[in-house]
């Protein structure tokens, strides 16, 4: 083949192989995001009807009211602790299961399922567990004498509630991914080290930490994405107007859903989107350059 | 080390555990005995009534339950399983199938605007899906795709897509270039080398994202409650029309429902347990 | 002979299949899924047998029922002909050309006398007072109180009782009669409580739950015709209802100050608490449950004052359909409204009318223990705003009330924190001047 129908080819194949992904991922959300777009510059409601361009009174009116950036805080602490606790208990978890040790898969397939239970259930739940007059986890509690925090109904516990019910359900996640990272570390670099008399401690700080850290990375950036969408839980759990817990996404529900503002909501999804959008692309950066320095191709 | 390792594995599964195990006897009891001031712990086999003790006589009238065509729902809770079973399913493949092509495709290839496309595909991650629910819902009216399977398997694989491309791309960048390359030496299409050495030794990754996948898609309510509430229901809608019954929340109902929908889930899981543990291993190629 | 035969069944065919496959006519109504819907559309068959015309009763389950609704009524076309909204709806229903005025159509097929002045005002009229009519009535519900009758009942209780507070043991007619029952049967270590009352902030049933006392002790949501607030939501009265809400609150289950409708419902059932406020539905459950250990009584007055938070739902036709199917519609709900159908009606679990006619009899008393006390309690319904922007109202209102019974804020500065955002909300919302 010549030089030029051989480059041709190969395009062909490039966009054989992501065209299609592509594909469905712009065709689902082109229309959705521009029409939203354009829908925050009007004041159009839930029930439809007459509805015209205000501008840019909806933005104004998301800077201004404090719920907003309280709706953001929340949101914002719920995740930078979330997923904290899980890279933290998840990656710790990885690497007290890697020897092999016989009923492994079944530790390791109960330790996920967690993970697989719907939240919006789950929430509610939770809710049996956890209050204060029949729930079983007080009543375990009140045998030790431990005392009866009220989960559900504190207004200084319930985040924390729902933080660890979603910690809780997330570990796994984190678990799973560290698990792929340190199985991917070739035993040959271990075997070096061995033979270099590393202590575990130099073992586990130069190569085990580094080796994991983008495929941990990676994992941070889409656990992050998704809590800061929390929803279900909160909604199951406390409702989505308290004060305490209301995360953005109730947020948004109350203001689409209950107030009807569909225009006012979009507007604060995207100027949340903006946030979002800024704050990846540093974390994704950061990721390249750790790539980058494990040898790996670029992102 | 030893035991302290064994002592957090052994915290941890408690953690893990025990609240499984209470909704698993909860699955058992009847509605009275799951919301008693003196929990019951102990499943017995004889008649407990009017004792304030720990023991519960088990039941399965959870699981009849659901079995039943409960107040208001059109069909049993079965019905609703296969709606998700089916979608899960379909949505997963097609989100692990173009999502790891899609991955491999800008792992090995320079594609013009790689790290913007890239960054495109999260990018779909981040808008709250509440945001979107009206214009998806006026798309779907326009194409008749309320209330079938075929509207919320599409949407799902559209949802998966940057996870599975994402995780996918993450892991094809460890597999070492030289693999392909030699094969590619030897003769095979790129297409082949893709099919023949990439999938095999991309195949755990490709089982951690298909998990990840079926669990998204699996669980998902907020669209699947306003797109298909009348036809092709998910196990989730079911869910929320039990918050109605005026007898209360039946409570064994809802955990024997919850332990039979992580079932399919959990099966999966065990089925690709080989690959999630096995990982990618490297034999001898040095860097 | 045989081909003239075939000829003619072929045509007998096509003529059957003309008439017999007929376009069927049909009516679909929205409801949320519970054990009532249920009902109505087992009820829907004999109006089907009736006039031929089916009935699909559609159940969307609770937790999203509203924004089903109103997503739905943003389409050009609804999916429903009928859907039986809540009574706080109707006012975003009315004035947003949703819900079709029935008021003339109203008047001449269903005599309004039979309806109950406090359900036609409060589930079919807005706005208040004006004499338009956008549903007709559904299920009309209200709010009451079912108690654990064994032990009030109990002599030793009873002995107990009259030495500590020298009067009988029995069932409250006012607020500070329930306190002291509360208070005498609030027994913590033996995991025993005196009462739930409703205080959740998922939506409304702190809203629900306070009412009762905003109302009783003179304080009110605003003025309806003005829409003032200040001075009226946060009045002594109003403060002072707020504040006795608060000492019952205390006098119940652990978590009292955060229970909705469901968690109430569930720790009175497990048998911790004496006493316990709920909407109507949920009692024909706990007597199936408890049965003869539990007894009714209408929600307490206070210094003279009676008022009960009204629940329920009307049936609305859609403007958003073809005329022939609203039609329709309106042959369904003249039908739903006949005596004999609501007969029927109420046997259904957790349906109950507002048919005075059948209120008032004998039977339909004796037909359940609760039905008497809600025959009762109907006198007294009143209802919150159920201007357009109830939904704003709502969400604030539960803010800050549940801030006063989580002890955040005392009762005065909630009430008056409350007063002045409703006012700021109706003044957006163009209705205060």
């Amino acid at each position: 083949m010549t030089p030029l129908a051989e480059g041709r080819r190969r395009d062909w194949m490039k966009y054989g192989f992501v065209g299609p992904a592509l594909f469905v991922l712009i065709a689902m959300n082109i229309f959705p995001l521009i029409y939203s777009m354009v829908l925050s510059f009007t004041n159009v409601e839930l029930t439809g009807g007459e509805y015209r361009f205000i501008g840019t009174l909806n933005y104004k009116i998301v800077f201004r009211m404090a719920k907003y950036a309280e709706a953001l805080r929340t949101t914002a602490l719920f995740v930078l602790l979330a997923v904290a606790s899980e890279l933290v208990l998840g990656f710790a978890l990885a690497l007290a299961l890697r020897p092999r040790f016989k009923a492994k898969a079944f530790v390791l397939t109960l330790f996920l399922v967690p993970m697989m239970l719907p939240q919006a259930v789950m929430g509610l739940y939770w809710k049996l567990v956890l209050n204060g007059d029949y729930g079983v986890f007080n009543q375990v509690l009140g045998f030790f004498y431990l005392g009866q925090p009220q989960w559900l109904t504190d207004p200084d516990l319930k985040f924390f509630s729902i933080l660890l019910i979603d910690v809780w359900m997330w570990t796994p996640f984190m678990l799973l991914i560290a698990l792929a990272s340190l199985n991917a570390i070739p035993a040959y670099i271990y075997e070096a080290a061995a033979i270099d008399r590393a202590s575990r401690w130099t073992v586990f700080r130069r190569i085990t930490l580094p080796m994991c850290a983008p495929l941990l990375g990676l994992a941070v950036l889409l656990r992050a994405t998704d809590a800061l969408k929390q929803f279900d839980l909160v909604m199951a759990v406390t409702g989505p107007n308290d004060g305490a817990t209301q995360t953005l996404s109730a947020l948004l529900y109350q203001v689409v859903f209950r107030d009807g503002k569909v225009g006012l909501g979009t507007s604060y999804s995207y100027i949340v989107l903006v946030v979002v959008i800024a704050l990846a692309s540093v974390f994704i950066r950061y990721l390249g350059a750790l790539q980058k320095k494990e040898g790996r191709a670029a992102v | 080390m030893k035991i302290l390792r064994w002592l957090f594995i052994g915290v941890y599964f408690c953690i893990a555990a025990l609240p499984l195990g209470w909704l698993g006897l909860t699955a058992l009891k009847t509605r009275q005995d799951s919301i008693s001031v003196q929990a019951k712990f102990l499943p017995t086999l004889a008649d407990q009534s009017g004792r304030k003790s720990v023991f519960f006589s088990a039941n399965l009238d959870g699981y009849r339950g659901l079995n039943q065509i409960y107040a208001g729902a059109q069909y049993t809770f079965f019905r609703y399983l296969g709606n998700s079973v089916l979608i899960g399913f379909f949505s997963t493949l097609a989100a692990v199938a173009l999502g790891t092509a899609c991955a491999y495709g800008f792992s090995r290839f320079r594609i013009a605007g790689a790290q913007d496309w890239l960054f495109f595909i999260l990018s779909t991650r981040f808008l709250p899906p509440l945001a979107v629910v009206v214009p998806v819902l006026m798309m779907y009216r326009e194409f008749d795709l309320q209330n079938t399977h075929l509207g919320l398997i599409v949407l799902y694989t559209a949802f998966n897509l940057s996870l599975a491309v994402w995780l996918m791309k993450g892991f094809i960048d460890e597999i070492p270039r030289p693999y392909e390359e030699a094969a590619l030496m030897d003769g095979y299409s790129r297409l082949q080398a893709f099919r023949l050495i990439i999938v095999p030794k991309a195949a755990p990754g490709m089982a951690v994202t298909a998990v990840f996948c079926l669990i998204s898609a699996w669980n998902e309510y907020g669209f699947a409650m306003t797109l298909n509430n009348q036809e092709a229901v998910t196990v989730l809608v079911y869910f929320a029309g039990l918050q109605g019954n005026v007898q209360g929340l039946p409570w064994p109902q809802i955990a024997a429902g919850v332990l039979l929908f992580v079932l399919p889930i959990a099966v999966f899981t065990v089925l690709v347990r080989r690959h999630l543990l096995r990982g990618v291993t490297f034999g001898t190629i040095k860097r | 002979m045989k081909a003239q035969i075939k000829y003619i069944v072929a045509i007998c065919l096509v003529l059957l299949a003309q008439t017999g496959f007929a376009q069927e006519k049909s009516i679909t109504i929205w409801w949320a899924q519970w054990d009532p819907a249920a009902g109505l559309q087992q009820l829907s068959q004999d109006f089907t047998k009736e006039t031929g015309i089916a009935v699909k009763v559609r159940q969307i389950p609770w937790p999203s029922y509203q924004d089903q609704v109103f997503l739905n009524f943003g389409n050009k076309q609804t999916d429903f002909d009928i859907v039986v909204g809540d009574s706080q709806w109707i006012g975003r229903g009315a004035t947003k050309g949703l819900y079709l005025e029935l008021t003339d159509w109203l008047e001449e097929t269903v005599d309004m006398k039979s309806i109950h002045p406090r359900a036609a005002r409060y589930l079919c009229e807005y706005p208040a007072g004006s004499g338009r009519f956008y549903a007709a009535p559904c299920e009309t519900d209200a709010i009451g109180f079912v108690y654990r009758r064994d032990w009030f009942e109990d002599a030793k209780e009873k002995a107990a009782f009259k030495k500590k507070y020298g009067r009988v043991l029995t069932t409250p007619d006012t607020w500070e009669e329930l306190r002291d029952l509360a208070e005498f049967f609030q027994r913590p270590t033996q995991k025993r409580y005196g009462v739930a009352l409703l205080t959740g902030r998922g939506y409304d049933s702190i809203v629900m739950g306070f009412q009762p006392f905003l109302w009783s002790w003179g304080g009110a949501w605003g003025e309806p015709q003005t829409f003032k607030v200040q001075g009226v939501l946060n009045n002594a009265g109003a403060v002072a209802g707020l504040e006795f809400m608060r000492t019952l609150v205390a006098l119940g289950p652990p978590g009292a100050a955060s229970s909705d409708y469901f968690h109430s419902l569930d720790v009175f059932s497990n048998g911790s608490t004496a006493m316990m406020v709920n909407y109507f539905p949920f009692y024909p459950g706990i007597v199936a449950a408890m049965g003869e250990q539990v007894g009714f009584f209408k929600v307490p007055g206070h210094d003279g004052r009676r008022v009960i938070s009204l629940g329920g739902q009307g049936f609305s036709i859609s403007t958003k359909i073809p005329a022939a199917q609203q039609a329709l519609a309106k042959q369904f709900i003249a039908w739903f409204q006949q005596i004999k159908v609501q007969e029927k009606w109420i046997t259904y679990p957790g349906a109950f009318t507002a048919n005075t006619q059948l209120l008032a009899t004998e039977a339909f008393r004796q037909a359940s223990p609760y039905n008497a006390t809600f025959a009762e309690s109907l006198d007294y319904l009143q209802d919150f705003w159920n201007v357009p922007v109830y939904n704003e109202l709502l969400a604030v209102a539960v803010r800050y009330l549940g801030q006063a019974l989580d002890g955040e804020k005392s009762a005065q500065e909630a009430l008056d924190a409350l007063a002045e955002e409703h006012e700021l909300i109706l003044m957006q919302a163009g209705l205060l001047k």
